[in-house]
């Protein structure tokens, strides 16, 4: 079995086949893995040169063969799948003189699409194909899987799901990193350590990409955050172009030495990529067989380290302070439960982009609410969120079946809220830890309730930390939370709290975490209360409070104790955010300005300032009509006319945003109700990723009183028609920007014509003009985004 | 006004008007926001071309009937396939402020534009001076779904390239390119030097576009 000999004694995999297949004959444009069938001697023999050389492991010729790329009539995938572990196998049984034990690793690469939210490959489809291929090769013999050349952590993670699921076989995992260490997806090494060693793959590493001398540092980075083994494999130097073809210059003997260097620094199995050859594998091979025994080396140790990631950064635990951010969550706050009802992203994704702008490292993100689909919320809120942060995110559930869904389809190594002492918690949470990955939160209350001292929480947090040990989930992945009980009602609640936070660091090295904001509950003037503590506990050695980044209270503990603790080099970050205070005091406010000039000047503030200020003398209605639809208009007549432009339009559109905001508070707080507004969907059809336009159209639909249901970008046509029925809508708008996505546009209208024909079409986008517009069925054509807001009135009899 | 400045606030449909200081102040802070955090990248991969400068064009062993573009390498007998991106970082940009701030995420997507072109003319200088060395002259770059060079050969042009995998640039069902802010493109080289007067925007055929290059 190759598990036992992994980490133990050095393993050699396989080099480069493309270059060989092009020296056999294989054509630019030709797809490598139909030789598996049409060329087999050829594959066969190539794998032999690999095994005679001395190679341990050889990798299929599939690394293409998934379903979203190879496109090819003639063959069945399967077929090629199959026929390629044979093949490998043939060339072991010809290859291998020695009676040593060889393997077969199915070779998998990246389907070439990018995933959603940023391209338009789904998870699930992503998943799809990959455990197409997985089955077929398992089914065919193979030994092990090596999901290679991966830029994207999220594609690795749905082959990863794919290769664990579906099979038995054990997972080896390599990316491509450049030379900076950093993936064109934009994650850095620990990042994607994190990543997959969350998801128990059993080797990982760095293929393609660099030669091997470039990838040495990068393996050095990997090796201080990885426990488990380490693969290298390097292309044959940088790749260079002669003629219009690409080779690489690194000879065998180069290669072999900087190999052995690869070893010495950690590496436990090494390997070649691009432009290698069953040459250098053997150069390699001679030059480190004598470092075959790995245990006998004097080689880095692992270290435990508590890593949190998303696909673009890493935060690390236990060194410096971490905050969390606390304001994604409904409790005790109206306006968050609205907008949860309402199905309010944006408001939900402007609430984590504050705390991100204010400070915060990573944000808890709640979103229970009694009568709503909590696991459908909580998987459509975390992939939102992680198309506008790349902060790590904190995954704040009671309902397991939320929990799941949203660690399935998470792009990193999630933190997770949380586990406690109960049986039925730690149960029902670690192996959910164990299957996704992920730093959880242990609750020092079990079923007992919650200790009151601080020696009891920390036996809880033990009872955690052994439970947990049973899943093989090491402490790294565990933080503490002691509990903070309101002083209010416990008068040594925070001594006890600051008490165990020391005790648990003490007794099992572990990371804290806390929710600090509880300690003044029922108390007046909180903040006061809630920084000191913070700074207290900070001191007593808490790795993360979930605070409020926007408290600027608790923002002052934070980077004061930063900077008083040696944390803040230079006191840079200290300076940063306070070095301007007191000229940040004295700007002032144009108090002159009428609220109708603010919103013709696009100016946020005094917008703001002018309709607060107006509210003192005026009815809201009557401040709508009299300053800021005049307003409104004359800058939309101004669009009209070419001397108003969009950029400008835009900013008015917020300014009045702002203080709409302003009058509605005051008109909820009257009790009155804002009058029912008029629904318009507004989607970027399928196949179309280019959704600015769509959101132009948005902004202003909202500023003229129009409740818009934004379906986002690629939607299909049934779910407009669907929502156009349930919603009893009589106005659809869609964008398409390019003439191979105005097909679904046409589809669309055609479905909608069919199930709900007293619905009116807009359209709009690069491509589309007039007579398009009218080819394809629409009502209406908005050259540009007034336009449409104008028909919309027209036909909604607005006003 | 610098050219990327320029280019970006004709993006913003501003044609000849003076642009207000609000907008042009979002226009200077994008451009450093986008310095900063563009990871942008180009890949690029020499072939062999036919040509019968009518409408067949050969480049490799992809064929194209693209009149535009046979009459844009007329006598040429190579060409750059060429693939950029800014990289998937600016397409999160734009998305957060489309979330907190409509006008920023208008003006960054426009000076994204921009920026990205200026990327690759200041590549292709370099790579003309270097092409000009073996005597080798290059024409303008001309992209799939300008004219009559469909849209379709887009994903062709990137398997031609590895385009995925060396720079992360993809393209959808749609044959759109993801990351968004990205360019493939196809560029004559020829041993004659043959003066081009016209060049991108000129050469479209929509004369009434607001976005329009003036020809002053």
């Amino acid at each position: 079995m190759i598990l036992e000999r992994l980490g133990k004694e050095l393993l050699y995999f396989d080099g480069g086949t493309g270059t060989l297949l092009q020296s056999k004959g294989l054509k630019p444009g030709e797809l490598p893995e139909t030789w598996n069938l049409l060329h087999t001697e050829e594959m066969v023999d190539i794998h032999r040169q690999y095994f005679e050389a001395g190679s341990d492991i050889v990798l299929t010729n599939t690394f293409g063969a998934n379903a979203l790329k190879f496109h090819n009539t003639e063959f069945e995938l399967e077929d090629i799948v199959t026929a390629a572990v044979v093949n490998v196998k043939e060339g072991a049984y010809l290859g291998v003189h020695d009676n040593r034990e060889v393997y077969t690793g199915l070779d998998i690469g990246p389907t070439g699409k990018l995933l959603k939210p940023m391209g338009d490959l789904s998870f699930e489809d992503a998943y799809e194909a990959f455990r197409q291929v997985v089955m077929c090769g398992e089914a065919a013999g193979a030994d092990l899987i090596h999901i290679e050349t991966m830029s994207d952590t999220y594609e690795m993670k749905a082959a990863v799901l794919a290769a664990k699921e579906n099979t038995n076989l054990p997972v080896f995992a390599t990316m491509i990193f450049d030379e900076k260490g950093k993936l064109l997806t934009g994650g850095d090494v620990p990042s994607v350590v994190a990543l997959l060693e969350g998801l128990r793959v059993d080797a990982l590493g760095i293929n393609c990409g660099l030669g091997p001398e470039q990838m040495l540092p990068i393996l050095d980075e990997i090796m201080k955050y990885a426990t488990i083994p380490v693969i290298v494999k390097p292309n044959a130097g940088l790749p260079k172009q002669r003629d219009g073809e690409v080779y690489y210059d690194v000879v065998p003997e180069k290669f072999a030495d900087v190999m052995q260097e690869i070893v010495r620094h950690g590496a436990s199995a090494v390997g070649g990529c691009c432009g290698t050859t069953p040459d250098h594998i053997r150069a390699m091979i001679h030059k480190t067989k004598g470092m075959r025994d790995l245990e006998s080396q004097n080689r880095p140790v692992p270290s435990e380290v508590t890593i949190v990631s998303s696909y673009g950064r890493a935060v690390i635990l236990g060194e410096k302070p971490v905050i969390i951010g606390e304001r994604i969550n409904p409790t005790g706050k109206k306006k968050f439960r609205q907008a949860l009802k309402d199905h309010d992203i944006d408001y939900i994704l402007r609430e984590g982009i504050e705390q991100q702008d204010n400070g915060a490292h990573i944000l808890d993100v709640n979103v229970g609410l009694p009568d709503i689909d909590e696991p459908t919320l909580m998987k459509e809120v975390v992939t939102e969120l992680q198309s506008v942060t790349s902060l790590p995110l904190q995954i704040d559930t009671v309902d397991a079946e939320a929990l799941e869904a949203a660690m399935r389809i998470y792009n990193g190594k999630p933190m997770v809220n949380s586990v406690n002492g109960k049986q039925e918690s730690m149960d029902t949470v670690f192996p959910l830890v164990k299957k996704y990955g992920g730093v959880v939160v242990g609750l020092t209350l079990d079923e007992d309730g919650i200790p009151e001292t601080a020696e009891g929480r920390a036996r809880v947090a033990g009872k955690i930390i052994k439970e947990a040990e049973k899943y093989g989930i090491s402490r790294k992945d565990i933080v503490i939370d002691v509990l903070a009980m309101t002083i209010s009602s416990d008068p040594k609640g925070a001594k006890t709290t600051l008490e165990a936070l020391w005790l648990v660091r003490e007794q099992y090295g572990v990371c804290t975490v806390l929710g600090v904001s509880n300690i003044s509950f029922g108390l007046p003037y909180r903040p006061a209360v809630n920084s000191h503590f913070y700074t207290m506990a900070l001191q007593a050695g808490l790795s993360a409070g979930i605070i409020n980044p926007m408290s600027e209270d608790m923002m002052r503990s934070y980077y004061s104790f930063c900077a008083l603790m040696n944390y803040d080099e230079n006191c840079e970050q200290y300076i940063a955010r306070y070095g301007n205070q007191t000229s940040m005091q004295t700007v002032s406010k144009n108090t002159e300005i009428t609220l109708r000039m603010a919103i013709e000047k696009g100016l946020k503030e005094e917008a703001h300032h002018a309709a607060s200020a107006l509210l003192g003398i005026k009815e809201p209605l009557e401040i709508i009509n009299e300053q800021m639809i005049p307003a409104l208009d004359e800058v939309g007549k101004g669009f009209e006319k070419g001397t108003v432009f969009l950029p400008q339009l835009l900013m008015s559109a917020d300014a009045a945003k702002i203080a709409f905001a302003v009058l509605k508070d005051e008109m909820e707080k009257k009790g009155g109700t804002s009058q029912k507004k008029e629904k318009v969907i507004l989607a970027t059809v399928k196949g179309d990723i280019h959704d600015i336009g769509k959101n132009i159209v948005k902004v202003l639909l909202e500023n003229y009183g129009f409740d818009v249901i934004d379906l986002g970008k690629d939607v299909a046509p049934e779910l407009i028609v669907e929502t156009a029925v349930k919603e009893q809508v009589q106005l659809v708008g869609l964008s398409a920007l390019m003439t191979t996505t105005v097909v679904s546009m046409e589809d669309t209208i055609k479905l909608l014509r069919e199930k709900k024909p007293d619905c009116k079409v807009m359209v709009g986008g690069a491509v589309l003009n007039q007579e398009y517009a009218d080819m394809i069925g629409a009502d209406f054509y908005g050259k540009d985004a007034m336009q449409s807001v104008y028909y919309a009135q027209q036909l909604l009899e607005k006003r | 006004m610098d050219t990327l400045t320029r280019e970006a606030v004709r993006y913003l449909g501003y044609g000849n008007h003076a642009v207000d200081e609000q907008t042009m102040a979002l226009v200077r802070t994008s451009i450093e926001e986008l310095r900063d955090i563009a990871r942008d990248r180009i890949i690029y991969r020499i072939f062999e071309l036919e040509t019968d400068g009518n409408e067949s064009v050969k480049i490799g062993k992809l064929d194209i009937k693209s009149k535009n573009l046979a009459k844009n390498v007329r006598g040429c007998s190579q060409a750059v396939l060429l693939g950029a991106t800014l990289g998937i970082e600016t397409d999160q940009l734009i998305r957060k402020y489309t979330v907190t701030n409509m006008p920023r995420a208008v003006v960054l997507q426009a000076c994204a534009a921009a920026y990205l072109e200026e990327v690759l003319d200041q590549w292709q200088d370099g790579l003309k001076a270097e092409m000009l060395e073996e005597g080798w002259y290059l024409r303008p770059r001309f992209s799939p779904g300008y004219g009559d060079f469909d849209i379709r050969h887009q994903k062709e042009l990137l398997q031609m390239l590895d385009g995925a995998k060396k720079i992360g640039l993809t393209v959808t069902d749609g044959m759109m390119l993801s990351p968004t802010k990205s360019v493939t493109a196809v560029i004559g080289v020829s041993k004659e030097n043959v003066p081009c007067h016209r060049s991108g925007c000129e050469m479209c055929g929509k004369t009434d576009c607001i976005y329009r290059r003036n020809s002053r």
